[in-house]
Order: C-alpha cells, then sequence, then structure tokens
C-alpha cells in the first residue's frame, strides 16, 4: 500500500468507522466499570440461593417428617420456613435483581459506573442485615409479619445498604446519555423508587407508628404482593424487554404496547395485596378492590405477553442455542401463567376451596421462581461472560441446570396445586375431620421434595459454573457458549451480539 | 417515552394512589376501633390479654406457629369455618384491636385457633392433673373423663378432631346444650370446679355437630405440644420439646409435670416439665376465644352465645398464671 493513499482516505473512514466501532468499545469500557460491584452482588446472590435451598429443603422435608431435626429451637419447621424464605427473597431475588439492574442500567444510560465504592457498601451492609435479621429469625425474634420478619434493627441496616444502591442509581441517571428512555429503564426506575416506599412505608405501619388489630395484615399482605410485583416482578420485566430483543438482534415489536403494559401493570399490580385474605376479617371493599386488580392485571398480562411474542416471532428457533433467550422466554411465559394463576385464585368462588391450602405456595413459587429466577439466571448467563471475559465453560452444564430448573418447578407447581385441590375439597366438608386434609396431601408434599431436590442439583450446577468463571476458568473465546452446536454460523454471528 | 417528568409523576402517582386507597383509607375507616359495651359499661369486649398470655404471644410468632394455624373464621357462606365449630361467628375487625402483631395466617396446616381457648375448662390448674386424660389409645380423645361424666352421659365422651375418626353427632351436644343459658352464672366464675366444665364448653357445642370438639384443658395443650402424636397419631405437627425441661423427680412429682406414656415418658425418676415459655404459649392458646358477640356480625344458630363466654377469654390466662387460692 502506497503511503499517500492513507490521509487521503482516513478521515473518511474515520467518521464511518467511529459508530460502529466505538461503540463496542464504549460498552466493553462500561461493562468493566460494572465489574467489581456486579460480581459482588451476583456471588453474594448465589451464596444466598444456596444456603436457602438447603434450608428449602429441610423445610419441605419436615411437611411430612414432622419429627426430623424438631427438638432443636432454631430448626424447628416455623423458624427455618421464614428464615428460607426471607434468605430467597432479600438474600437471592434482591441482590441478583440488583445486580441485573445496576448492569442494565449502566448499560442504557450510556456511561460508566461511578463511585464503584457507593454500591459496595451497599452490597455489603445489605448482606450484614440479611445475616443479622436471618440469625435472629433462627434465634426467634421474628416480628410474625410475612416477608417482614426481620426484627426493626436488621430492617433498619438493609435500609441504610438499600439507600447507598439508590444513592448510585440517581447518581448515574444524573450522567446518562441520551434522551430517550428505554422500557427496561422505566420498570427499573419504577422498582428502584417503589422498593424503599414500600420498605419504609410497611415498617413504619407496623413497627414505628403501629396501625390497630387487623390494619397490620392489611400492610403486611399490600407490601408482600407489592414486592413481589413492584420489585421482583418490576426488575424481571425490565430485565425480559431487554434480554430478548438484544439477544435476538430485533427491536421490541410495539413501543404503544410496551407503555399501555407498564402503566396497567404500574396501577394495578399494586392494589392486589388483599388478595390473600378474601372473606377475611376486613370491610368487604377492600377485598373486592383487590380481586378486580387481580382481575385486571390480565391487561399487562396480555399486552406483554404480545409483545414478546411479536418481537421473538420467527425467531423462536434460536432458543435452541441461546442460554439467555431461553431461560428468559421461559421466564415470561412463566410470568403468564402466574398472573392467570393468581386471577383464578382470588376469584371468590375459587377461593372458598383454595384459600388456606398450598396454592398460595404453588403461586409464590411460580412467581418468585419460575418467573423473576429463571430471568435473572437467564441475565446472569448473558452478564457474567462480559464482567469476567470468558465465556461459559460448558453447555452441558447450562443446559442441566435449565432442564433441572424447569423440572423442579414445573413439578413443584403441579405437585402443590394438585395437593391443594384435594386439601381445600377436605378442608371444606366438614364431615370429615381435619386430619384427613392434612394426612391426604403427604403424597404430594413427598413430591414437592422430589422437585426440591431437582431445583437444589440445578443451582449447585449452577453455582459451580459460576465458580469457574470467577476464577477465571472459563473458556476464552469470541462466540458465546452455545447450548447446542450452530450449523447456520450467518444467522447467530448477527444474533448474538 | 419522552422527558423523566411524566415518567416519576406517574411512578409516584400509581403508587401513591395504591398507598392511600390499601392503607391509609382503611386504616381510617377501621383503624382506630374502641371494645364493644353494652350501656352500663360492664360487659365489654374484646379486653388486653393478661401479661403472660402477651408473652405466650411472642413465643407463638418466634416459633411460626401462624405459618399453619390461621385465627380467622370465615362466614358462613364461605367456607366451613362454622360448620367445623372453629368459630360461632366470622371474625370482625373488631376482635383484633389489641393484637399486635396481629396473627391472621394464611394456611390451614394445622386448624384455626381462633377459639381454641373458648373449650377450655373452667378449672384451676391444681384440678387439672387429677382429671387429666388417661393413656391415650390411638385416637382417644383428650378430654377429662370427670367432665364428660358430669354432662350426664358417660356413654358419649366427647370425639374430636383430633382424635382422628369420623365421629358420630355424640349424645353429649343436645344433653349439654339446655345448660349453656342456665349456668352462666358458674361460668362466670372462673374457679368453678371441674364439674361445671362442659357447661362452660356447651356454648360453642349447641345442637347436631359431627365433631364435637375435646376440652383443650392446659395439660391437654402441654401434652400435644411436648407429642402430638401421642394424642393423635396422625397428627402433622412438630413436636416442641425444647419449650420443656426433664429434671429429676425431688421427692414428689412436680404438679405440672406432663403426664406421658410410651415412648415419651421420660426414663424413670426423672420428669417433663414446661419450661416459662411453654407454659405463657399455652396462657396465650387459652386466651384465643372470639366467641362474645359482636353487634357487626350475625353469630351462627341465631343465638348469640352466652356473655358468660366472655369470661374464658381472660380467666385462663389468669388461672394459668396463678392458681386461684379456692
Amino acid at each position: 500500500m502506497d503511503a499517500a493513499e492513507i490521509p487521503l482516505k482516513a478521515p473518511e473512514l474515520a467518521t464511518e468507522v467511529s459508530l460502529s466501532d466505538i461503540e463496542p468499545i464504549e460498552r466493553a469500557l462500561i461493562d468493566a466499570s460494572t465489574r467489581v460491584p456486579v460480581l459482588m452482588f451476583y456471588t453474594s446472590a448465589i451464596a444466598w440461593l444456596l444456603i436457602g435451598t438447603l434450608l428449602a429443603m429441610l423445610v419441605s422435608f419436615k411437611m411430612h417428617a414432622p419429627d426430623l431435626l424438631a427438638n432443636v429451637s432454631f430448626l424447628t419447621w416455623g423458624r427455618l420456613r421464614p428464615a428460607h424464605v426471607n434468605i430467597m427473597i432479600y438474600g437471592w431475588a434482591s441482590m441478583a435483581g440488583m445486580g441485573t439492574a445496576i448492569w442494565l442500567m449502566a448499560r442504557l444510560c450510556r456511561t460508566v459506573l461511578r463511585h464503584p465504592l457507593l454500591l459496595m457498601a451497599g452490597a455489603g451492609f445489605w448482606n450484614l442485615g440479611i445475616l443479622i435479621g436471618v440469625g435472629a429469625i433462627l434465634a426467634g425474634e421474628s416480628t410474625g409479619y410475612q416477608w417482614l420478619e426481620f426484627p426493626p434493627y436488621a430492617a433498619l441496616i438493609l435500609f441504610v445498604a438499600y439507600t447507598l444502591i439508590m444513592s448510585w442509581a440517581v447518581l448515574m441517571f444524573r450522567f446518562r446519555r441520551g434522551e430517550q428512555i428505554y422500557i427496561t429503564q422505566w420498570y427499573l426506575l419504577g422498582a428502584f423508587l417503589w422498593f424503599p416506599w414500600l420498605y419504609s412505608a410497611a415498617q413504619l405501619m407496623l413497627f414505628v407508628v403501629p396501625v390497630q388489630g387487623v390494619l397490620q395484615a392489611a400492610v403486611g399482605w399490600w407490601y408482600a404482593n407489592n414486592l413481589l410485583f413492584l420489585w421482583f416482578g418490576a426488575i424481571g420485566l425490565g430485565t425480559a424487554y431487554y434480554m430478548i430483543p438484544k439477544v435476538i438482534g430485533r427491536p421490541v415489536y410495539s413501543y404503544h404496547l410496551a407503555t399501555i403494559g407498564f402503566w396497567t401493570y404500574a396501577l394495578f399490580s399494586s392494589w392486589t395485596g388483599m388478595q390473600r385474605m378474601v372473606d377475611g376479617p376486613f370491610p368487604a371493599w377492600m377485598v373486592t378492590a383487590s380481586i378486580a386488580a387481580t382481575i385486571l392485571t390480565i391487561i399487562p398480562v396480555a399486552t406483554v405477553g404480545l409483545n414478546h411474542h411479536m418481537t421473538m416471532q420467527g425467531y423462536f428457533p434460536l432458543l435452541r442455542y441461546s442460554p439467555t433467550l431461553r431461560f428468559t422466554v421461559f421466564g415470561a411465559i412463566s410470568y403468564t401463567i402466574f398472573s392467570l394463576l393468581g386471577v383464578l385464585l382470588s376469584l371468590r368462588s375459587v377461593d372458598r376451596y383454595l384459600s388456606f391450602t398450598q396454592a398460595s405456595i404453588a403461586y409464590t413459587h411460580l412467581g418468585l421462581y419460575a418467573f423473576v429466577t429463571m430471568i435473572i439466571f437467564g441475565s446472569m448467563y448473558y452478564i457474567v461472560p462480559r464482567l469476567v471475559g470468558r465465556e461459559w465453560r460448558y453447555a452441558s452444564l447450562i443446559k442441566l441446570h435449565f432442564w433441572a430448573s424447569v423440572y423442579g418447578v414445573g413439578l413443584m407447581a403441579l405437585m402443590l396445586l394438585a395437593a391443594a385441590i384435594v386439601q381445600g375439597v377436605e378442608l371444606n366438608d366438614a364431615t370429615l375431620v381435619f386430619n384427613e386434609s392434612t394426612q391426604s396431601i403427604l403424597p404430594y408434599l413427598r413430591g414437592r421434595s422430589l422437585a426440591g431436590l431437582l431445583m437444589t442439583a440445578a443451582h449447585f450446577i449452577f453455582a459451580f459454573h459460576f465458580g469457574l468463571m470467577l476464577f477465571g476458568l472459563g473458556r476464552t473465546a469470541t462466540v458465546p457458549t452455545f447450548l447446542n452446536p450452530v450449523e447456520d454460523e450467518d444467522e447467530n454471528s448477527e444474533a448474538h451480539l | 417515552m419522552k422527558g423523566l417528568f411524566p415518567l416519576f409523576l406517574g411512578l409516584f402517582g400509581t403508587f401513591a394512589f395504591s398507598w392511600v386507597g390499601l392503607t391509609l383509607i382503611p386504616n381510617y375507616q377501621i383503624g382506630h376501633l374502641d371494645p364493644q359495651s353494652d350501656e352500663e359499661g360492664t360487659d365489654v369486649y374484646p379486653l388486653p390479654k393478661s401479661g403472660m398470655a402477651e408473652r405466650g404471644r411472642r413465643v407463638y410468632t418466634a416459633n411460626g406457629c401462624f405459618y399453619c394455624h390461621s385465627r380467622w373464621v370465615r362466614a358462613d357462606y364461605a367456607g366451613s369455618d362454622i360448620e367445623r365449630k372453629w368459630g360461632d361467628r366470622r371474625s370482625a375487625p373488631r376482635d383484633y384491636i389489641f393484637d399486635r402483631p396481629v396473627l391472621l395466617g394464611k394456611m390451614r396446616t394445622g386448624p384455626d385457633l381462633s377459639n381454641i381457648g373458648q373449650r377450655a375448662p373452667l378449672e384451676d390448674e391444681n384440678a387439672a392433673p387429677a382429671a387429666s386424660p388417661p393413656p391415650a389409645a390411638a385416637g382417644a380423645p383428650a378430654a377429662s373423663p370427670s367432665a364428660a361424666a358430669a354432662a350426664g352421659s358417660p356413654a358419649s365422651p366427647p370425639t374430636g378432631a383430633a382424635a382422628g375418626s369420623k365421629a358420630p353427632p355424640t349424645a353429649a351436644g343436645p344433653s349439654a346444650s339446655p345448660a349453656a343459658g342456665a349456668n352462666s352464672p358458674a361460668a362466670s366464675a372462673p374457679a368453678s370446679n371441674t364439674a361445671q366444665a362442659p357447661s362452660a364448653k356447651s356454648s360453642l357445642g349447641s345442637e347436631n355437630k359431627p365433631n364435637e370438639a375435646p376440652v383443650y384443658s392446659a395439660a391437654w395443650h402441654h401434652r400435644h405440644l411436648y407429642a402430638p402424636r401421642s394424642i393423635s397419631t396422625d397428627s402433622n405437627m412438630p413436636a416442641y420439646k425444647f419449650l420443656y425441661e426433664k429434671r429429676p423427680i425431688g421427692g414428689q412429682t412436680s404438679a405440672d409435670a406432663l403426664k406421658l406414656t410410651g415412648s415419651d415418658a421420660p426414663p424413670a425418676g426423672s420428669e417433663i416439665v414446661p419450661t416459662y415459655e411453654a407454659r405463657c404459649l399455652v396462657a396465650f392458646l387459652m386466651s384465643l376465644n372470639e366467641s362474645h358477640p359482636l353487634n357487626e356480625t350475625k353469630s351462627a344458630f341465631g343465638a348469640p352465645a352466652p356473655p358468660a363466654a366472655a369470661a374464658p377469654a381472660a380467666s385462663p390466662a389468669a388461672s394459668a398464671a396463678a392458681p386461684p387460692a379456692k
């Protein structure tokens, strides 16, 4: 090549190249800036996931073997259960969700993460809060409000931690580039604003200036359902709105549908709390309003589901290759199932039978596991390689993780729903003695323990795989790890950005 | 979406709507209820629980009892709760005004406990061991036999939900029910002798019930907490042995030692006694009683429960704490 040609051509090339070439570099810089805090959130989350899973196994086995480890006060069923639930909610789902949310926000605000120390301190305090809270529950200090069992001193630490994380989010928004606010950011901003309000309102109304009598239960369920929908659900849906279009390399089908889906979601799902207390000692309008709101959540479910489906249209074969897509799409489908089950359970005619049964456990697990956790798993499969600079080592382990999780949660939901129907019908027949209803669900509860074993296997496999990545033992490759060998090179080189 | 402002406004607005709607407005509506009383201001319901029962609530909370036992009764059109004798009227917000934390519960892996204290015998602690259940064979009711005999129908021991069998309607119900109204003076004197126990119970157990509930004495609760399957073989409840102490018998067996048989019995020379926590928990359980009629709800079977039923709400706790001298 002649040296004289270079200066003539270079300026032209530079302007052309800048857009397409600088972006990946910029993205890599942003990813690098999030590396330490996000990995810290993920590592803690996975550690809590393993602990919570082991506790879950104990809780599940004790349901059909009540004498198992029963004689130690801190291993009694009534303490292990809240310990498991709180670890899963605050330790696993919140921490992993925040990790994903941080990474997504940095990407979408197109800005490097400033003040990572704030975030890391936040993660540290959050872990401390959970540790103290779970210790308190096991020691018998539970507050007695479901999902808020942490005593106020542990809750305060969580809140301080959250403030640190939150202040970072504000900073990031302050330095964002570009006017457009993407759908994912709506959900994440919502989650980040709603959570502190929700948490502080519940703490204030239950512990600082406690409300009277049954209103505590109303506040408790208002909190629990909003945490499920507006915190976990919002993070899950926001992540799905990013991952699905990103992996298949195609824009979201409709912005209008997304807008409708988002606002109806925020409006209706925040009113569903009293759906859990149908025919309870409350003014009837509260329960009725919640049932109506639950039925109306069909609108966001339909719009979001349709939007994802239309985005995926024609790209479903990619589920064969991409781990992220497979987990995320499974989670998105579960969102529909979970919501429709919620509608069904809230109807007075159904609730009459299923109100006090295992159905509520099935419902919660469909929401927190099949929907939110699976989407978070999907996002981790996407994000972790970008943080550690390695690709996942074994496609077979990802497949095992996926199928064990899917069969685990599927079997669990089926077992619990079948148990719920049996239990509900028998409870409602006053000619049967009470014990009949607990005896006849034992086989289903054993089936649930089996499902739990599958999920435990899935989590340990995932944790092992994640550990490999963390210690730099992933593959060094330019292409992501596909679940199955790719035959058609063109399609996927474009798709997996 | 353009602009941050409308987004923030929307996020703020939707959530504020739900917060105001589901917590603040209800708080305005039912957040400041007072106990109900009659014109003279004597028959007050509900009353705060005794110190020991309040402490028992903490034990109940700490060990997660409410994850399996609900504490609210649905109306007769909305479930079989009243048919199951878990109460004779639906629960109302006023029942819970002194509860903190309020432990409504969402599951019935165990039976509802709203009125478990209603079936407590009106006997003092010292009398309880004397009338305590015989060594229970599988499914035998743990009701005190002397109480059943006193009801005038020795051939029909109360067979309860805990007994694990489909019980035919017992003769005890009809025979005891006429006494329900008439016996209120006796019931209002908590330290009355054991023979009066069934009449207090019968305010709950009136006509035609397939599940006549056993009398839940303090001794019954202790034994049930210590070894649930010694009372009901197919119970699924975990044992709470850590709430009990094993100690060598010094001279004479303690009055509150558990009467245990078979594999649950302590080795010879030692006895099982409840800790203070266990006694608080039982005091709490025996204080659970929503049988007092409320103006805002209709009681089942038309007739309101006798006013005397209010007495057990406070008295078992008191009697558990310090047995009356009588």
